[in-house]
C-alpha cells in the first residue's frame, strides 16, 4: 500500500504540525506550577489558573463530580474540587479535558467520543493497575494513560484521509489500529505522537510512553511506565473501551513484553488477580461512557 | 455548566461497606464478582434474603453469612438468588461472539492437520438446556462456512434430572427466550402455545445426560473435549471440590482447548493449571503448563 516515498511525504506533513491546535494556554503554566512541593501550592492560585478558561473550568467541574474521581459529595465550585480532590487529581482532570478537546470533529474516522472514552479509560485503568501492583511511581500513571495516543490526534488533523483509510482497514479486518497504520501509512501513531510530544516539550517519561507503547523493546529509561501503559491499553482495547471496533483476537497478558518488564519491577504483579481487575473495569466502562457523553454534549 | 450536565451527575452515595464486605465474601468463597456498577443488583438480592430471614440491616445479614451455624446454607441461598433468572438463550453475547470469531478459528487451525474433522463441546451444568441449544444454533450458523465438512458433538450434562427433562423437552417461555432475534426464533423454534419449542432436529443433535461433576470415575471418561462451558456451577462448590473439578477439566480438554466460565466468574486462587486469556469483551481459560503438584 505505502511506499518509502509516500511515508516520507506523510511524515513531512506531520513534522510541520501546522494544523494541530495548541494545548489550552492555561495547562502548561498549571503543570509547571504543580511541580512545586505540595506545601508551597496555593488553592486559590490553582483555582484562578483553571478558571481563566471558562469552558475548561465547566468541564473540570463535571468530571470532578464523577464517582470515577472518588468523590461522593457534590462539588459545586472549582475551589471545592481543588480542596476535595487535591491538586494533582484536579490537574489530571484539567489535562483530560484540555487534551481531549483537541480532537477534531467530523473527520469520519474514529469517533471523538470513542477516542475520549478509550483515553480516559486507559488513564483510569493505568492508575488502578499501578496501585494494585504497587508500581513505584503511580502518580505518573494517569497522565501516561491519558496521553499515550496523542499520535492519533496528530494523524486525524494532518492526514485525515489516509488515517481514515487505515482506521477502516483495521475495523474491517478486526486488527490492532497500529498494525493497520503500519500497513497503510508505513508508520504508526507512535511516530506522529513523538513529534507532537517533542513540540509540546512533554516530560521524558511521557515522550517515551507516547512513542513506544507499541514497541516496548525500544524503551530504555522509563520502560516500566511504558509497560504499564501497554498492558492497560490492551485491557481497554479488549473490553468496551476500545477504538469503536472489536479486535478479533486472543490476548494472553502473561505473554506480553510489558508483563515481563513489570514482573521485574513490581512484586505485586505475581499475585495479581487479572480476572478481578477485568471485572472491575466493567464499572469504569459505564461511568466513562456516561461522563464522556455528557461532557461532549455541553 | 449547563443544567443538563448538572443533573446528570447527581452524586451517588458511596457503596455501603457491609455490602462491599459481602461482595468480597462471595468472590472469595464462590469466585463470582460484582463490580461497583452491579452492587445495586447484589443489594437487591441480599434484600430478598433479608426479607425472608426478617433481618433488618446489612450488618446483621453479613453476620448470618459469616457465622458458623448459618453461613453455609445462607451462602447457597444467596447464590441461588444471585443466579436466579440467569439462564436464557444467548446469555453472554460477547462470549458467544468471541467463541465464533476467535476461539473456533483457532481450534479449527489447531486441528486442521488431523484426519478427523470433529469438534467436541461440553456444556457442564447445562441446567434447563438454553446454553447447549444456543451453542448448537451458533454452530449451525457456521456450518455452511467455517464448519463445512466438520461434525460437532455437543454434550450437555447436569446433576438435576428435572432440569434435564426440561432441557430435553425444549419448551421455553418468554423470559428464557428474551434475547432471541427473529432470525433464530424463526429458524430454530416452533410455536408451542404461548411458548417456543426447539425444533426436533436441533433437540436431537445434543446428547443430554446426568452427571455429577464430583463423580471422579465418570469425570475421567469425558475425554478429548475442545471447549467446556461451565457457567455459574462451580460457585456452589467448596474450594477442594472446585479444585478437583478443575483438574478434571484440565484432563478432559485437548491441549488447544478452552474453558469458559460465567461472565464474572474467576479461577483466581483455585487453579494454576489454567491461564486467563482476554477475548473481545470476554475472558476464557486455556491450559497452561501444569505446575508440579499444582493447586
Amino acid at each position: 500500500m505505502n511506499t518509502a516515498a509516500t511515508k516520507a511525504t506523510l511524515l513531512n506533513r506531520i513534522a510541520g504540525l501546522d494544523h494541530i491546535p495548541t494545548i489550552p494556554a492555561v495547562l502548561a503554566p498549571l503543570l509547571r506550577y504543580l511541580q512545586q512541593p505540595v506545601e508551597d501550592l496555593d488553592v486559590q492560585k490553582v483555582t484562578d489558573m483553571i478558571g481563566q478558561d471558562k469552558s475548561l473550568a465547566a468541564q473540570c467541574l463535571q468530571m470532578a463530580n464523577s464517582p470515577l474521581f472518588g468523590r461522593w459529595q457534590k462539588i459545586d465550585s472549582l475551589r471545592g474540587a481543588v480542596v476535595g480532590l487535591g491538586f494533582h487529581r484536579v490537574s489530571d482532570i484539567a489535562m483530560s479535558c484540555g487534551v481531549l478537546n483537541l480532537m477534531p470533529k467530523n473527520i469520519g474516522a474514529i469517533d471523538p467520543v470513542v477516542f475520549w472514552e478509550h483515553s480516559l479509560g486507559c488513564a483510569l485503568v493505568c492508575r488502578r493497575f499501578a496501585r494494585k501492583i504497587s508500581y513505584p511511581d503511580p502518580s505518573k500513571a494517569y497522565l501516561a494513560g491519558l496521553l499515550h495516543d496523542l499520535g492519533i490526534i496528530v494523524n486525524l488533523w494532518v492526514l485525515p484521509k489516509e488515517f481514515r483509510e487505515a482506521y477502516e482497514f483495521a475495523r474491517a479486518e478486526g486488527i490492532p489500529l497500529h498494525e493497520a497504520e503500519q500497513k497503510v501509512l508505513g508508520f504508526t501513531h507512535c511516530e506522529s505522537g513523538r513529534l507532537l510530544a517533542d513540540k509540546w516539550e512533554l516530560s521524558a517519561p511521557l515522550k517515551e510512553v507516547v512513542s513506544l507503547h507499541h514497541n516496548i523493546q525500544e524503551a530504555h529509561d522509563h520502560v516500566g511506565l511504558v509497560a504499564l501503559v501497554e498492558i492497560s491499553d490492551l485491557l481497554c482495547r479488549m473490553s468496551g473501551l476500545n477504538y469503536g471496533y472489536i479486535e478479533n483476537r486472543q490476548v494472553n497478558l502473561l505473554e506480553q513484553t510489558g508483563f515481563s518488564v513489570l514482573s521485574q519491577q513490581c512484586k505485586g504483579l505475581k499475585d495479581l488477580d487479572w480476572a478481578r481487575l477485568t471485572f472491575e473495569m466493567d464499572s469504569y466502562m459505564d461511568e466513562v461512557h456516561a461522563l464522556v457523553r455528557s461532557i461532549y454534549r455541553t | 455548566m449547563t443544567m443538563a450536565a448538572a443533573t446528570i451527575f447527581s452524586v451517588e452515595v458511596p457503596p455501603d461497606p457491609e455490602l462491599v464486605r459481602i461482595r468480597d465474601l462471595i468472590y472469595h468463597s464462590a469466585g463470582i464478582f460484582h463490580p461497583d456498577n452491579k452492587l445495586r443488583l447484589l443489594l437487591d438480592r441480599c434484600g430478598r434474603r433479608m426479607k425472608e430471614l426478617k433481618t433488618q440491616t446489612l450488618r446483621e445479614y453479613c453476620e448470618q453469612l459469616t457465622s458458623k451455624p448459618t453461613k453455609q446454607t445462607e451462602l447457597i441461598a444467596l447464590l441461588n438468588e444471585i443466579t436466579i433468572g440467569e439462564t436464557c438463550f444467548f446469555r453472554s453475547p460477547a462470549q458467544l461472539e468471541a467463541l465464533r470469531h476467535v476461539v473456533l478459528p483457532k481450534i479449527l487451525e489447531a486441528k486442521s492437520k488431523l484426519p478427523q474433522r470433529r469438534l467436541r463441546i461440553w456444556s457442564a451444568g447445562c441446567s434447563t438446556g438454553e446454553e447447549p441449544y444456543t451453542l448448537r444454533m451458533l454452530l449451525l450458523e457456521e456450518a455452511p462456512g467455517r464448519l463445512m465438512d466438520w461434525t460437532a458433538e455437543i454434550l450437555a450434562t447436569d446433576l438435576n434430572e428435572r432440569s434435564l427433562a426440561h432441557a430435553m423437552n425444549g419448551i421455553y417461555g418468554t423470559y428464557s427466550t428474551r434475547n432471541l432475534t427473529p432470525h433464530y426464533r424463526q429458524k430454530y423454534f416452533l410455536p408451542a402455545g404461548e411458548q417456543l419449542q426447539v425444533q426436533p432436529a436441533v433437540r436431537n443433535s445434543i446428547s443430554f445426560s446426568r452427571l455429577n461433576l464430583s463423580d471422579d470415575g465418570r469425570m475421567s471418561f469425558m475425554k478429548g473435549v475442545d471447549i467446556i462451558f461451565c457457567c455459574n456451577v462451580l460457585i456452589y462448590f467448596d474450594l477442594a471440590s472446585k479444585r478437583r473439578v478443575i483438574r478434571h477439566f484440565y484432563n478432559n480438554l485437548l491441549p488447544h482447548g478452552y474453558l469458559f466460565l460465567g461472565h464474572s466468574e474467576s479461577l483466581y486462587s483455585v487453579s494454576d493449571d489454567f491461564q486467563l486469556v482476554h477475548l473481545p469483551g470476554a475472558t476464557a481459560y486455556i491450559r497452561g503448563e501444569r505446575s508440579e503438584g499444582g493447586k
